[in-house]
């Protein structure tokens, strides 16, 4: 008994002192931005056609269809084709800055909100990946995703430092934001564009005023106690949508692999070869001839991926299995990405793979991209104050999937 | 209320005695602030506070469980607490959560289903022409060939706008309600965009009505799988539409 609720302790201190994973909420923060971005830049020839107001799937059908479904998109806030412009920049923009982890938390709402805007102005437009993107935004912006890898942690640290030489700190830049982006949630909500299905104004409104109360607290509170209660809050919330985030990737396997053991393509060891000659998905028909040239190696992928799919979820509890089945999926979805022609349905799948991996991992990543940059950026002044390793014991846990 | 004594209690046990979490806790303040900051954390807590971040986590463990547990049921098969409970479900996941992960699953498509559109229009000189069969499915599939990187118009757009058709009429092609009408006027859309395209009315030529037919052929099966199938089309046509007089085209015409 003892020793349970000493456990039982622990955990709560692990969830609650910490926001877990920092590589990790920050390689996925960078994937998914990406994602996005470069989705963006591609199809920037064809936006209108996607989700341009005289687009095929046209501003009087989404309406109709929102109507009925409630669905969260600024496109339908104001007509025009100047708006949709601006949210087709505004949505790329965000996309930079979250990727760069400036004024992560925000950034992280407005890349949300370009992410859901576009996608459901046209639901009819997407794939299994804009599906993966849609629902990984929503839980971005509960994460504290930009505790590393970011222009956040390197403004902290210039802050710190100049505090520990007795200078005064003061951000003119975040105040400004959240009273920019309060006065259009405000003037939204007032309009009753937000009338639809209330989930998303409501996460709207909460970052919103939880901002202003992280705000005031830090700079009224007299005793660190609301402060440190906020902190703890804030890791409590993070923990939960890591988890989360962690939860669906798993559902995703989970649910493409168990349904797949139902097929009977898949029983006899074919089903790879379809895809390969639906017109759709076979930008190189010479190479899918080739993959599939032998029956015995289509089986082998065939089987393969299913065993992957369905075991995945419980290689979480092996951190060594775990590692090499990522390492597969990852390989897989990026054949995939050529092979298919899914090349953004292929980038977002391996950024949701990448928050299961290990922190040594990413660790050593962090590292090579740093010298990367210096090598093409040299004598850069006021570097970013690299993170302590953390102790042993605690980057061993980290390692294993799901207490990461 | 003992458990809870026994927490608060052993978290300064764990603390002191064992430093692990105490470490874990230095690690993490470490890298958010540079240096070893000891007021983080619930332990910094007075009790008053203990009770908000009690709380905060309860709340939280419990939005955690209920989202994932209506996520798994959602992604599940129809089941006893799905057929008991999909009012609640779907009150939850749509529209924002909604999800299919069924990748080529549980059978992945064994049919190319080309897509094809004729227009009668209407000419310059009071006639009436019609048309012949514009495969948009080949277009796009042209497109797409040797392409690195498929645009969602080519590879999702007419495709995706068909299932939505298939899915929402009957097999005498009437609509079922109001996704049925929304998705007509989406293809007609669809329609008059590609004929346009392929500049179908010609010089001074205006397109009246359009009409689709779908035709559907089995992927030949694997050579050394020895398995035949009918390699003979099956057609669906659809009647014909009417494009409503000053129909604009797409955007990116």
């Amino acid at each position: 008994m003892n020793r349970f609720a000493l456990s039982v302790s622990r955990g709560i201190s692990r969830v609650t002192d910490s926001a877990l994973g920092p590589y990790q909420t920050a390689v996925i923060r960078i994937g998914f931005s990406a994602t996005w971005l470069l989705f963006l830049l591609r199809e920037f020839p064809h936006r209108h056609e996607l989700y341009g107001p005289d687009g095929p799937w046209s501003r009087d059908l989404a309406e109709q269809l929102i109507t009925d479904n409630g669905a969260f998109t600024a496109l339908m806030w104001w007509d025009g084709r100047f708006w949709f412009e601006a949210v087709y920049a505004l949505s790329a923009l965000a996309c930079v800055l979250l990727l760069l982890g400036w004024r992560t938390r925000t950034m992280s709402v407005l890349f949300m909100a370009g992410v859901l805007s576009l996608q459901n102005r046209s639901i009819f437009m997407g794939d299994g990946g804009d599906n993966v993107l849609h629902l990984m935004s929503i839980y971005l912006v509960l994460t504290r995703c930009g505790q590393v890898w970011s222009l956040d942690a390197r403004r902290a640290g210039r802050a710190r430092e100049a505090r520990a030489r007795g200078e005064r700190v003061v951000d003119r830049t975040g105040p400004a934001l959240w009273g920019v982006l309060g006065l259009l949630l405000v003037t939204v909500t007032l309009a009753g564009r937000l009338d639809g299905d209330w989930f998303v104004p409501a996460l709207l409104w909460a970052v919103w005023l939880g901002q202003a109360v992280w705000w005031v607290v830090g700079r009224l509170a007299r005793s660190g106690e609301p402060r440190v209660l906020l902190d703890v809050v804030a890791n409590i919330v993070h923990n939960g949508a890591l988890f989360v985030i962690m939860a669906e990737a798993c559902l995703i396997y989970a649910t493409a692999g168990w349904y797949k053991i139902q097929g009977s393509r898949w029983q006899d060891g074919t089903a790879v070869y379809y895809p390969l000659h639906l017109d759709y998905f076979s930008p190189w028909p010479a190479l899918a001839d080739l993959l599939t040239a032998s029956g015995t190696l289509v089986l082998l992928i065939t089987y393969g991926t299913v065993a992957v799919q369905v075991a995945f979820p419980f290689t979480l509890f092996n951190r060594r299995i775990k590692n090499v089945l990522l390492a597969a999926m990852i390989i897989e979805h990026a054949v995939i990405a050529v092979v298919l022609g899914l090349p953004f349905f292929s980038l977002a799948m391996i950024a949701a793979d990448a928050v299961f991996l290990p922190t040594t991992f990413l660790r050593r990543l962090g590292g090579w991209a740093e010298r990367a940059r210096d090598r093409l950026v040299p004598c850069r002044g006021g570097r970013a104050p690299v993170p302590a390793p953390r102790d042993g014991k605690d980057a061993e846990h980290a390692r294993v999937g799901f207490s990461a | 209320m003992e458990s809870q004594t026994a927490v608060t209690e052993s978290q300064s046990g764990a603390t002191e005695s064992r430093g692990g979490v105490a470490a874990a806790r230095e690690g993490v303040a470490a890298v958010r602030d540079g240096a070893v900051d000891p007021r983080t954390g619930v332990a910094a807590l007075s009790p008053r506070y203990q009770i908000g971040a009690a709380l905060a986590l309860a709340v939280v463990a419990v939005a955690v469980c209920v989202h994932i547990g209506l996520t798994f049921l959602h992604v599940a098969p129809s089941n006893t607490l799905t057929k008991q409970h999909g009012a609640v479900m779907d009150e939850w996941i749509y529209p924002e959560f909604e999800q299919n992960w069924k990748l080529f699953a549980p059978n992945p498509l064994q049919q190319n289903i080309s897509v094809q559109v004729r227009a009668e229009v209407s000419t310059a000189d009071g006639g009436i022409r019609t048309t012949g069969w514009y495969d948009l499915s080949a277009q796009d599939g042209r497109a797409i060939d040797g392409n690195p990187l498929p645009s969602h118009t080519q590879q999702n757009e007419l495709r995706r706008a068909w299932d939505f058709f298939v899915a929402t009429h009957d097999s005498d092609n009437r609509p079922v309600g109001l996704r049925g009408a929304l998705s007509e006027t989406y293809l007609r859309r669809i329609a008059v965009l590609r004929l346009d395209r392929n500049d179908a009315a010609g010089p001074r030529g205006v397109v009246e009505r359009v009409q689709y037919r779908s035709r559907t052929v089995n992927v030949p099966p694997p050579e050394w799988s020895g398995e035949r199938v009918s390699d003979r089309p099956v057609y669906r046509v659809l009647p014909w539409w009417t494009v409503p007089a000053g129909e604009t085209v797409g955007g990116a015409a």
